[in-house]
């Protein structure tokens, strides 16, 4: 035990003797094993950590599947729920899902609640208690109960002062009196990483639901029965699917069933774009250890004699060994504390700059598995960093080195290969670096380009639900819009304002549709459009361009004509050069006759995401459900789901024709318009004092989230490549350096024979040079190799993009050149005197 | 073909300065062989490193075939340098992790020589020093007296007007010391101008002529 500490203290001794290796060493192990915890501390949180709920990895989901129309995970409806919580077999329980919202009223403001309606079953399945009262009953499930709700800690907090009475009382949602019959637990939502859902009411079927099997809307989450593998149940599942097809072969042919763990469906956007930064930050290490290992191996030289006498004095290989190994432990060990503190400052400024939508997000930070993982790659690294020259430094000729004298030929050739080879690697390593991250600001400066086919400057919007209660009729819908536009149009700083049913960047509202003249296309992609009703100003408002026909106007009233205008991609699809204006169109899969199941849908499939949005959705029921629709203009497309999204058909309707309860009002000011959020409240509120609004934004912003993950992304690996670009300069500088000061004497000689200034830059960039190219060339290959794994990451460039392989190719180059460089001009001022001198 | 005018070099040590070289005044004719001795820390190496152009840093007047050396820039001395002078060091300073071959190409490499012709005249050298079996072993594979004769043949290999020799013979046997006048001699009456620092009185007697240098002044000529 002596002996350690002596070891210890004689290791700080020698880090405290060399200070320039100490910091340089520290510093390149701090960012590299700092980068790593932070990211291990997020991809913990958000990939590896078992979700917070019982049994988390026996939970999935359910989803239906039909290939056939390139349909992928899509919501059950409640009879196919039905049959598949009372007819799989091998599930334990089986719940359903859908998104909604309430008007809170009652008290203060008026507020819009983000809420769900879910089976009593969920919090059983899920093994949540609530903190307060009790979880749904059974019988809570059946319409036409007492009305219950559940609330969250933060509404519990937020709006009710964390009120313990809370329980058993009534609260005014949309208009009706619910009792609320428990909290949950902080920090509880269902699913992870969706909107955060604040009030929860037990979810229920009409019998009309019960008679819309083609109408599928509801997320089904289910535990796996004890000892059944997610594999048997998919083919259970399956099978069920297979028999529901023969019994309703209108709605559920070429239907299958897809059954997805909890923890994938939670993570499965943000897994690509963590990994591929996990295995940055990796690179990142790998690098700084690269370059300490050559740092360290430079002192080796040094302390050549130190070793020879030590062993001449009878110190033994395994004492020897762990003298380096305490050393290089003892640096990763003060660079992993270091690194630690890096990381507990950029988890905070990471957590600050996430988008909100990474699932799990408040759970992030470095906790005790990211501080075992911090221990670990420090204690590694130093293994790792001590051993490879302790094995060497320890086995030298100690007769041959005493003899050699202070002017050893340090090294010899066996440790310069060593260093050589660290050299390459951190080349070919930072190379992989700057391609991926190239790549990435390559897709982003792509995604700049492309137009998102509105203005969205000076344009504030936020959204409005009306309770169906109050606004039961159109008429009523349409007398809101109308009135609020009135007020909204005539305030100050206004240029015009509009309703919209679903907002771009925001809502996801799809539908069949049929084209007159044209059969239904195997394409299924083509007969699949965005709708959304709109107020007669929308196109001016947004600065959507009308590029034939006209905009709707003050003649589209519910007693006019049906009428659509379509978008550019729909008209081209459809119409190619000929003008489409005077054409019709209808909703629906055209296909009335086919039985009563398919006529029902509107085939709403709205991103299952926001699945419940559309809980409020119009009943147009009737024998002119689907009525033809007379096409009088074609817009500009709008990349409506996101810069990087595949145009899809649009269509129009005027709102005053289809209105909805759900709306977003658009309003396009002179100047910024973040300042008329109250005054633009004032004016809702002076139409329906208990309407809340909610989700203000600007469009702007909402561009900007649209685009935040990728931004953030692309900060990150590029982040990460010029750390590692500064550290394999700063090796190949050390490299380079250490073999002028190695070889002065022979530069010295041939200055005397002859060289000139270039000859010895020559000379020594061309050394540096060598190993930079051979790293370079690696590099790419291995580029080539993997950057395939990052293709769902890339918009608009290949993952073999010659162009940015060639930029950072260029750049590194450039940055090697300028490495090798600095130490051969002190090479080419090499005295030849001074080398002769050496006699 | 060199001519010296008050040449003075000097070390400042603090505030002081010590000469090493005090007003040289030193002409050498094309086709000499001039002995310069002296006792140790006289200026021999000091003076042949100035007329060698290694060092740069000295006072006074040097022409060199007529050039004012002293004018010129750092391009045109190793330009001149290149051209005219070979230089046999008194401790060999061939480069250890090249080959005897290599070693002799180092010189033509500084000089635009083509390969073909490189290889043509390093082979000629080979020959001539009877080293062709050594070509491709390190120095540290030969003896002090092969090393020397890499040493001369280097120095000689872009085939100077003018060769410096610092103690050619310093380490050697007698024998070896002896093979290396000869050769010396033998060059002189070619045509090559030399000037070589000796201990030895019998080397001396290879010159034409004897420089004595006692404390940096030229003490006889
Ligand atoms: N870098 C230096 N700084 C200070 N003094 C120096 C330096 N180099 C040489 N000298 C001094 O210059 C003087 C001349 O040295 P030089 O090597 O020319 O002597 P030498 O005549 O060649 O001696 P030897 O016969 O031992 O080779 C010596 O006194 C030496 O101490
Ligand atoms: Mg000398």
């Amino acid at each position: 035990m002596g002996t350690i500490w002596q070891d210890l203290r004689y290791g700080f001794r020698m880090l405290w003797k060399s200070p320039g290796f100490t910091t340089v060493a520290l510093l390149a192990l701090a960012l590299g094993i700092g980068a790593n915890t932070a990211i291990f501390s997020v991809v913990n949180a958000v990939l590896l950590r078992p979700l917070p709920y019982r049994d988390p990895e026996r939970l999935t989901l359910v989803w239906w599947s039909a290939p056939k129309l390139s349909l992928d995970q899509f919501p059950a409806s409640a009879p196919d729920f039905v049959d598949w919580k009372t007819r799989s077999g091998v599930f334990e329980r089986v719940a359903a899902f859908k998104g909604a919202s309430f008007n809170l009223t009652g008290g203060n403001e008026p507020e819009r609640v983000q809420s769900a309606a879910v089976s009593a079953d969920l919090f059983p399945m899920l093994g949540v208690q609530p903190r307060l009262g009790r979880a749904f009953a059974d019988e809570e499930e059946q319409p036409g109960h007492e009305k219950v709700a559940l609330v969250s800690d933060g509404l519990w907090q937020r709006r009710f002062g964390a009120n313990p009475g809370l329980v058993g009382q009534q609260v005014a949602l949309n208009g009706e009196s619910y009792t609320v019959v428990g909290v949950l637990p902080p920090n509880f939502n269902f699913p992870e990483g969706d909107t955060k859902i604040d009030l929860w009411v037990p979810l229920s079927f009409d019998p009309k639901e019960m008679s819309q099997r083609g109408s599928r809307s509801l997320i089904v989450a289910a535990s796996l029965k004890p000892g059944v593998t997610r594999e048997q149940a998919g083919v259970g599942m399956n099978l069920l699917a297979k028999r529901m097809a023969e019994e309703y072969p209108a709605t559920n042919a070429d239907w299958g069933i897809q059954v997805q763990p909890l923890t994938e469906a939670i993570t499965e956007d943000q897994r690509p774009a963590l990994l591929i930064l996990f295995a940055a930050v990796g690179f990142v290490l790998a690098v700084a250890c690269a370059n300490v290992a050559n740092l360290h191996l430079v002192r080796a030289a040094t302390r050549h004699k130190e070793v020879a006498v030590r062993v001449a004095l009878g110190a033994s290989r395994l004492r020897l060994v762990r003298q380096f190994l305490t050393e290089s432990v003892l640096l990763a060990g003060v660079g992993g504390v270091l690194g630690l503190l890096l990381a507990v400052w950029g988890v905070d400024a990471l957590k600050a700059v996430l988008p909100s939508d990474v699932p799990r997000l408040e759970e992030i930070g470095v906790d005790a598995s990211a501080l075992g993982f911090t221990l670990l790659v420090s204690l590694s690294v130093g293994v790792l960093l001590g051993l490879a020259p302790a094995l060497q430094r320890t086995r030298p000729d100690v007769a041959e080195v005493l003899k050699e004298g202070s002017q050893s030929v340090a090294g010899g050739l066996r440790r310069n290969r060593v260093r050589a080879a660290l050299v390459i690697a951190e080349v070919a390593l930072a190379l992989m670096l700057l391609t991926g991250a190239g790549l990435m600001l390559r897709s982003f400066w792509q995604l700049r380009e492309v137009s998102l086919g509105l203005d969205p400057e000076n344009v504030l919007t936020m959204k409005l639900t009306l309770p169906a209660q109050k606004y039961e009729d159109a008429s009523r819908q349409t007398a809101f819009s109308e009135q609020l536009l009135q007020r909204v149009m005539t305030m100050s700083g206004v240029a015009s304002a509009a309703i919209t049913t679903s907002l771009p960047l925001s809502d996801t509202s799809m539908t069949d549709f049929v084209v007159e003249g044209h059969l239904r296309q195997e394409d299924v992609e083509d007969q699949i459009g965005a709708y959304s009703s709109i107020s007669t100003d929308y196109f001016r408002a947004l600065r959507i361009p009308v590029i034939r026909g006209r905009a709707f106007n003050e003649q589209d009233t519910e007693k006019s004509a049906p009428v659509v205008i379509i978008s550019e991609t729909l008209a081209r699809a459809y119409f190619g050069d000929e003008d489409p204006v005077g054409r019709r169109i209808k909703t629906g899969d055209g296909d009335e006759e086919g039985g009563e199941a398919k006529a029902e849908g509107k085939g709403e499939n709205k991103d299952k995401n926001n699945a419940g949005d559309e809980e409020q959705e119009q009943g147009k029921g009737g024998a002119d459900e689907h009525p033809w629709m007379t096409i009088v203009g074609v817009v500009g497309d709008v990349h409506r789901f996101g810069l990087d999204e595949k145009l899809k058909p649009e269509i129009y309707f005027p709102y005053r024709q289809q209105p909805g309860t759900e709306m977003a009002l658009v309003v396009r000011a002179a100047s910024n318009p973040s300042g008329m959020t109250a005054a633009v409240r004032r004016e809702v509120r002076a139409v329906d004092a208990e309407q809340p609004v909610y989700d203000i934004e600007t469009m702007s912003q909402l561009l900007s989230e649209s685009i935040a993950t990728r931004r953030l992304s692309v900060v990150l690996l590029a982040v990460f490549a010029a750390l590692a670009l500064v550290l394999a300069a700063v090796g190949i500088y050390g490299v380079v350096s250490y073999s002028v000061a190695q070889r002065t004497h022979e530069i010295g000689v041939r200055m005397a024979l002859g060289a000139q200034g270039r000859d010895v830059l020559r000379l020594v960039v061309g050394q540096g040079m060598i190993l930079v190219c051979v790293g370079l060339l690696l590099g790419i290959g291995a580029s080539l190799a993997v950057m395939h794994t990052m293709s769902s990451l890339l918009f608009g460039v290949s993952a073999t993009d010659p162009a940015t392989f060639a930029c950072v190719s260029v750049l590194l180059a450039v940055i090697a050149l300028l490495a090798c460089y600095i130490p051969a001009r002190r090479a080419a001022k090499v005295d030849p005197m001074v080398a002769l001198r050496y006699e | 073909m060199i001519s010296l005018r008050n040449v003075e070099k000097f070390y400042e040590a603090g505030a002081t300065k010590n000469y090493v070289l005090r007003r040289i005044n030193l002409d050498v004719a094309e086709g000499e062989f001039i002995s310069v001795m002296g006792p140790s820390g006289s200026g021999k190496s000091t003076l042949l490193h100035v007329i060698g152009m290694h060092d740069t840093a000295w006072g006074g007047e040097y022409f060199l075939d007529g050039q004012p050396v002293h004018k010129l820039g750092k391009k045109e001395r190793a330009e001149l340098r290149n051209k005219t002078i070979g230089f046999v060091f008194q401790s060999y300073h061939l480069l250890d992790h090249l080959t005897v071959y290599e070693n002799l190409e180092i010189p033509l490499s500084y000089r635009d020589t083509a390969k073909r012709e490189r290889q043509s005249v390093v082979a000629d050298a080979l020959d001539r020093f009877h080293i062709v079996g050594k070509k491709d072993l390190y120095p540290t594979q030969l003896s002090g007296g092969q090393q020397q004769l890499v040493g001369v043949a280097r120095a000689l290999i872009a085939s100077p007007k003018l060769l410096l020799a610092d103690e050619p013979t310093g380490n050697l046997h007698s024998s070896q010391g002896k093979e290396i006048m000869e050769l010396f001699k033998r060059l002189n009456d070619e045509g090559t101008t030399i000037i070589q620092v000796t201990h030895s009185e019998q080397n001396a007697t290879y010159g034409s002529r004897i420089v004595k240098l006692e404390d940096g002044w030229i003490v006889n000529n």
